[in-house]
């Protein structure tokens, strides 16, 4: 052994911004997290040229996964065209060189902050969830290392209380997104604040899914064809979002999630949340060519 | 001059492996392409001084070692490399917690895909079910994995035969046909 064989050539910077050390450490962790579904995964989380809870969790991942060859998609609420996103996306194309797209069928990595597209992912594409609070007890355990036994023990009795106390005070359950799911029938995840909506979409899904909460230094996973059941009671359905009726003012597109944009009049528009979906909607009805793959909800519905 | 960093041939190997290793272990069952031959490439791709590996073969622990891992016994192992696997291996694999499941060990092995015994995976990751046929391995060590594991705890396989690479994550249920 020399001095020259433990030593590499120079470089400016690391290809992917992290360093060697990081990559291999997120690399071990992400076995882990894919080899046990739903169970979160303590990880370095190391610094990221941006503020903890703005993405760096997803970033990460991202970061160790691209190659030059593979398409980035970063949406922020559904949107690509958000500051966050856009931030992200054009971080990621610069330190990795890799080409960028916003429609969901081009792409091969999809970074995201709370939505999951409208069109089904397939099995090539990597779906990376930005996680704030990984830890589903957090409202009922406040401890992580109580937490962190009751979840080894599959003690999620509180979980249900919580649920039940809901229904009980409100008449519905209250969780509005990262409603609490369990993965593979023994873990409960937060499937990060996601809505209601798009929660049966991970259930048995195809694509892969990674979920990264820097701040928190937590990864954990969903792979392909695994089960993911929101925490119900048998005579209390799992209901999504109300927005089966409601029509985008924009691109007349039905029966997907919508953002609500209040009007002057104190009355309500909608517009389709997935932008991506949105601009391919009105490119298609003003007469362009434009590929619009199969989505999960049909005539707003998701099949069972 | 290009405006962005372009991966070391290192790093490129290395990502190509890692993409192969996550999506066999994401699909059980499924046979993955791996840039090149054997299983150095995954030492490179997974470990260094963090990491306490096993690995019988002489060449390939000199290399985990110049990673600055710790070369330890199977037991104390995160990480375990063997061309052949030796049958006692399962129950000397260290399975984690059910705390920390994290602790499990990889078991990267040498095994020949295509003959030998007929295996039917199911669980996360696999459509139904699917059909492999993996030999190399000892008789009874799908038996003893079983007995070995209880999940969460567990150990998790990459067999390698040549550039061609299967998945066995703790998760999966594999039953001998």
């Amino acid at each position: 052994m020399t001095l020259q064989t433990l030593t590499k050539p120079w470089e400016p910077m690391s290809y992917g911004f992290l360093d060697g050390s990081a990559k291999r450490e997120i690399r071990r962790k992400m076995i882990k997290a894919i080899a046990v579904p739903g169970c979160q995964m303590p990880y370095a989380s190391r610094e990221v040229p941006m503020a903890r809870g703005w993405g760096t969790g997803g970033l990460q991942v991202s970061l160790t996964l691209v190659n030059p060859a593979m398409r980035v998609k970063v949406i922020d609420q559904g949107a690509d065209d958000s500051v966050n996103a856009a931030s992200i996306r054009r971080f990621i194309a610069r330190v990795a060189g890799t080409p960028t797209t916003m429609d969901t069928l081009e792409a091969d990595l999809i970074q995201s902050r709370h939505r999951i597209p409208e069109e089904v992912l397939r099995e090539d594409q990597v779906l990376v969830l930005q996680v704030p609070n990984p830890e589903p007890l957090r409202p009922v355990q406040p401890n992580m290392s109580i937490a962190r036994q009751m979840h080894a023990d599959a003690d999620y009795g509180r979980m249900w209380l919580q649920l039940y106390e809901q229904i009980v005070r409100s008449g519905r359950v209250m969780q509005g997104a990262s409603y609490p799911s369990l993965v593979h029938g023994r873990h409960v995840m937060t499937p990060s604040p996601i809505p209601r909506w798009d929660v049966p979409k991970l259930h048995m899904a195809k694509h892969l899914t990674i979920l990264s909460a820097g701040r928190e230094k937590r990864i954990f996973a969903v792979p392909p064809y695994t089960r993911v059941e929101p925490l119900v009671f048998s005579d209390v359905p799992y209901k999504v979002e109300d927005h089966a009726d409601l029509t985008c003012h924009r691109s007349g597109t039905r029966g997907f999630f919508m953002n609500e944009i209040p009007q002057d009049d104190g009355t309500l528009v909608f517009e389709v949340s997935d932008s991506a979906w949105g601009v391919k909607a009105i490119r298609r009805r003003d007469g362009e060519e434009v590929a619009l793959g199969e989505t999960w909800y049909k005539n707003g519905k998701m099949p069972s | 001059m290009s405006l962005h960093p372009v991966p070391s041939d290192f790093e490129a190997r290395c990502n190509a492996t890692f993409d192969a290793v996550m999506w066999a272990l994401a699909r059980p069952g499924v046979m993955r392409d791996l840039p090149q031959a054997g299983l150095a490439q995954v030492v490179d791709a997974l470990i260094d001084r963090e990491c306490a590996v096993h690995c019988p073969d002489e060449a390939l622990a000199m290399l985990a070692r110049r990673t600055g891992a710790e070369l330890v016994g199977p037991e104390a192992a995160d990480h375990v490399f063997a061309e052949t696997v030796t049958p006692e291996m399962p129950d000397r694999l260290a399975c984690g917690s059910d705390l920390h499941p994290e602790d499990g060990a990889t078991l990267v092995a040498g095994a020949v895909f295509g003959t030998g015994q007929r295996l039917r995976l199911t669980g996360p990751g696999v459509d139904v079910e699917v059909i492999v046929t993996i030999g190399g391995l000892p008789g009874d060590f799908w038996q003893r994995r079983a007995g070995a594991m209880r999940y969460p705890m567990g150990f998790e396989m990459l067999l390698v035969d040549g550039a061609r690479l299967i998945g066995v994550p703790r998760s999966t249920v594999v039953e001998v046909l």
